[in-house]
């Protein structure tokens, strides 16, 4: 349940960041169209939702991962220095070995996936104008799309 | 391969699976795996193991061709 619970939290840490940077962009593009005369005027509209769901999900994840150091501690079978994330599994041996095999093959999958990310901007030649919102979200979908891979592989492996 | 008596071992003491896995510092996933042959412990867990139960470590753990 935890490392669902990490796992969806991460995801969101990152679209969030996507939709905040997304603001900051269209509000620079408008004024650079328009500091460049291609238009006259120009109204936006932006809300400080996205920020404030990503400062408290960041807060929530340091959280996490401070409350798995501390109780980490006590487990003499767990080595302190392979704890970086939350979603990682370091409950024993057996969760640390299925954690590395699932981060191998999530590895493997953001390599395949990045390069069909850059090969889908081909589809997309004037994102920059009309669809400027198209490079933040399929760039925080990779490792959204990492997570999940890891998420399903864990789960995979720990029902063997 | 490596092949144990866990199962056989840990009813002979009366232990459950949650109570092996907590006195050996492993989760009860990890003792399931393990029964079921499809995980080779550590040494130091194998230690554990062969510590709770009270046998040898070469009594509980065998390569596969051979017999206890």
């Amino acid at each position: 349940m935890k490392m669902y619970v990490t796992v969806l939290l991460r995801c969101l840490v990152y679209v969030a960041l996507a939709f905040m940077v997304y603001d900051y962009l269209k509000v620079d593009q408008q004024f650079t169209l328009f500091e460049r005369g291609y238009i006259d005027n120009f109204e936006v509209t932006i809300s400080n939702g996205p920020g404030l769901i990503f400062i408290a999900l960041t807060a929530v994840l340091v959280l996490l991962n401070l409350i798995q150091l501390f109780r980490a501690r006590k487990n003499k079978q767990i080595k302190t220095e392979d704890i970086l994330l939350p979603e990682y599994d370091h409950r024993d041996e057996r969760a640390v070995e299925i954690t590395g095999r699932a981060v191998r093959f999530a590895f493997a999958f953001i390599l395949l996936y990045s390069f069909l990310v850059l090969g889908s901007y081909m589809m997309v030649p004037n994102y920059f104008l009309d669809y400027i919102w198209y490079p933040m979200l399929v760039t925080a979908s990779i490792p959204v799309a990492g997570l999940l891979v890891y998420l399903l592989t864990f789960k995979v492996l720990e029902a063997r | 391969m490596i092949e144990n008596r866990v199962r056989e071992l840990r009813a002979k003491y009366k232990l459950t699976q949650d109570e092996l896995a907590k006195r050996t510092g492993v989760t009860r996933q990890t003792i399931v795996s393990l029964e079921k042959g499809s995980y080779t412990p550590s040494l130091l867990l194998a230690m554990n193991i062969a510590e709770v139960l009270g046998e040898r470590i070469e009594e509980i753990f065998y390569k596969g061709e051979e017999k206890g």
